[in-house]
């Protein structure tokens, strides 16, 4: 009972991890109701420039500077992407953007492994030689440091979107893209926008990555891309307290599945859960109203 | 010559691989499930010239229908979600056949060594050409005279009322409705359609490499298989045999001088000619 515990509590601590990618995904999705593949990959891309740029200045790695980097490099990243792979293909579109993101899929990871020769990174820990201790049942000071960060930027999120004149404009948008134009919303910068924010989210999700995991390495994109989707439809599409929600149930089963399965047939599961609830629940955990 | 009849093999399949996204993509689903489909019609019909002693065409012909039997029974409750959470449903479901493969042990001893799929260490020997002294050439004739069946099939498809049916629903869904087109009994026929496909490539995939494993059926195939389709426009099949040659051949082959650099150009071409020519290579122009 007491191994469950603990199995499952890491789970959902790295869970949040998931949590921020699905949200990223969500959010695009929400705001322009398009995929974004490239998503993970700009992700960890964020992570590795904030590593290689304070390495390149500093010589050594701070880990707050290095999360600072991450979060900086992930927005210009975002904005990239949007620039790269939206910004000139017709809204009507629908599957030109899921192909030029996949391109961009493919780019980011071969322009990482170019500029690390393929050699996974490492990636500087916080609080890993922490331990909070609760009788046999321990918590890791690294995964509870991913999760008070992954909390924070959610709060962050949720107050922009929630509390100001430009989360006002991105659900207007989200909601109507033709009606937030004739109120004179400038779509395209909301879209640009929304794309930098995602990416900044992202940049931290790939250190947070980064730091529990202990190094950083390009074959970390396509599982993480999988496990965002996975997280994005269970959330229910658009919905980011379905994101957050599904990210740490996702974290937490994948955990246990580990446990008593192994870890090739963890991810098995996850897909099967994915697919109970496109069968019984395609809503998702948080139906999107309409 | 035998590289010039290996890339013609290699652009065979993957044309196959193509097709068989091409004929759902006309609905206007994206499937990502194409290459488990691919994974399913390689493992039966390995299986069944390696450990049953079958000849190939028959175990062609049953890895196609197993990819077709597949796709039609994912494509019931996948299909009850649209557009984009069915890129999802099927990515996961490709994930999962491939998982179910990673964790597939069934090996039979036969003379000296065991053969069979290994989990992980994939399924090696499947030798039916080279032990019945198969050429290259021959390969790639028997590879290609499928290929050209199929483009010959789907060409007339798209010549015949079932063309026009599936396009109508790929065009709009609740016009198509209106006028008393049963979308699911589409969409699924679509899906089955191109399970079979897949289900063949994979099959002749498995015997020309002779040595196939989970980590050939990943995410990055099942997006190669709609990448074909997309990049090639949807107009009519060739658009998807211009977009293998272009990928395979030119992307793949043809800069292969380049080094490391190849890999780099590969995305950014990508990304450019989506920006260029939103409805691929040889679609329509325009909005």
């Amino acid at each position: 009972m007491l191994d469950f515990l603990q199995t499952l509590s890491d789970g959902v601590l790295f869970g949040a991890t998931y949590a921020l990618i699905g949200i990223g995904f969500t959010l695009v999705f929400g705001v322009m109701h398009k995929l974004n593949l490239s998503y993970g990959a700009a992700s960890v891309g964020g992570a590795y420039c904030g590593l290689m740029i304070v390495k390149a200045l500093l010589g050594t790695t701070p880990a707050w500077l290095v999360f600072l980097g991450a979060l900086l490099g992930g927005g210009v990243l975002g904005w990239i992407v949007y620039v790269l792979c939206f910004h000139f293909i017709p809204l009507s579109n629908p599957l030109a953007p899921l192909m030029s993101t996949m391109g961009m899929l493919l780019l980011i990871d071969e322009v990482i492994v170019h500029l690390t020769a393929g050699m996974p990174q490492n990636y500087p820990a916080v609080f890993d030689d922490v331990m909070l201790r609760f009788g046999e049942f321990t918590l890791r000071g690294d995964l509870l440091v991913v999760f008070a960060v992954a909390v924070l930027c959610m709060i962050g999120l949720l107050a922009l979107l929630y509390r100001t004149r430009l989360g006002l404009a991105t659900r207007a948008v989200a909601q109507h893209a033709v009606a937030a134009e004739l109120c004179g919303i400038r779509v395209a910068r909301v879209n640009a926008t929304t794309f930098v924010v995602t990416g900044l989210l992202g940049g931290i999700a790939g250190a947070l990555i980064g730091a529990s995991v202990g190094a950083l390495s390009p074959l970390l994109t396509t599982p993480l891309t999988v496990k965002g989707l996975i997280v994005t439809v269970i959330g229910g599409l658009g919905s980011i307290p379905g994101a957050i929600v599904a990210g740490l149930l996702v974290g937490g089963f994948e955990n246990v599945f580990q446990q008593f399965r192994g870890v090739t047939e963890r991810d098995m599961y996850v897909m099967l859960l994915l697919f109970a609830f496109l069968v019984f629940r395609p809503g998702g955990l948080f139906p999107a109203k309409s | 010559m035998d590289f010039y009849f290996g890339l013609a093999q290699t652009v065979g399949i993957h044309t196959l691989l193509g097709l068989s996204a091409y004929i759902v993509l006309l609905t206007g689903q994206v499937s990502l499930a194409q290459a488990a489909f691919f994974a399913i019609g390689a493992y039966a019909a390995g299986m069944l010239t390696v450990l049953a002693g079958w000849h190939v065409v028959p175990a062609l012909g049953v890895g196609s229908i197993l990819g077709a039997v597949t796709a039609c029974a994912a494509g019931f409750p996948a299909l009850r979600v649209k557009g984009l959470m069915l890129v999802v449903a099927t990515l996961a479901f490709g994930e999962g056949v491939r998982l179910f493969f990673f964790n597939f042990d069934y090996q039979v001893a036969k003379g000296e060594i065991r053969v069979g799929p290994l989990g992980g260490e994939g399924f090696r020997q499947i030798r039916f050409f080279p032990e019945h002294g198969w050429a290259t050439g021959e390969v790639m004739l028997f590879i290609w005279v499928f290929v050209i069946g199929v483009m010959a099939l789907l060409w007339w498809f798209d010549r015949s009322r079932y063309g026009a049916v599936l396009r109508s629903v790929g065009e709009d869904e609740v016009a198509a409705q209106s006028v008393g087109i049963n979308l699911t009994a589409v969409k699924v026929s679509a899906m089955t359609v191109g399970g079979a496909i897949a289900g063949a490539g994979g099959g002749l995939y498995a015997h020309y490499t002779t040595h196939i494993e989970h980590a050939n059926f990943n995410v990055l195939l099942a997006t190669f298989a709609i990448a074909y389709p997309i990049v090639g426009g949807l107009r009519n099949v060739f658009g998807t045999l211009a977009a293998v040659i272009f990928v395979q051949a030119f992307l793949i082959e043809g800069l292969r001088f380049l080094g490391d650099w190849r890999n780099l150009l590969f995305g950014a071409l990508i990304v450019l000619a989506m920006n260029l020519r939103p409805h691929g290579l040889f679609g329509r122009r325009g909005a």
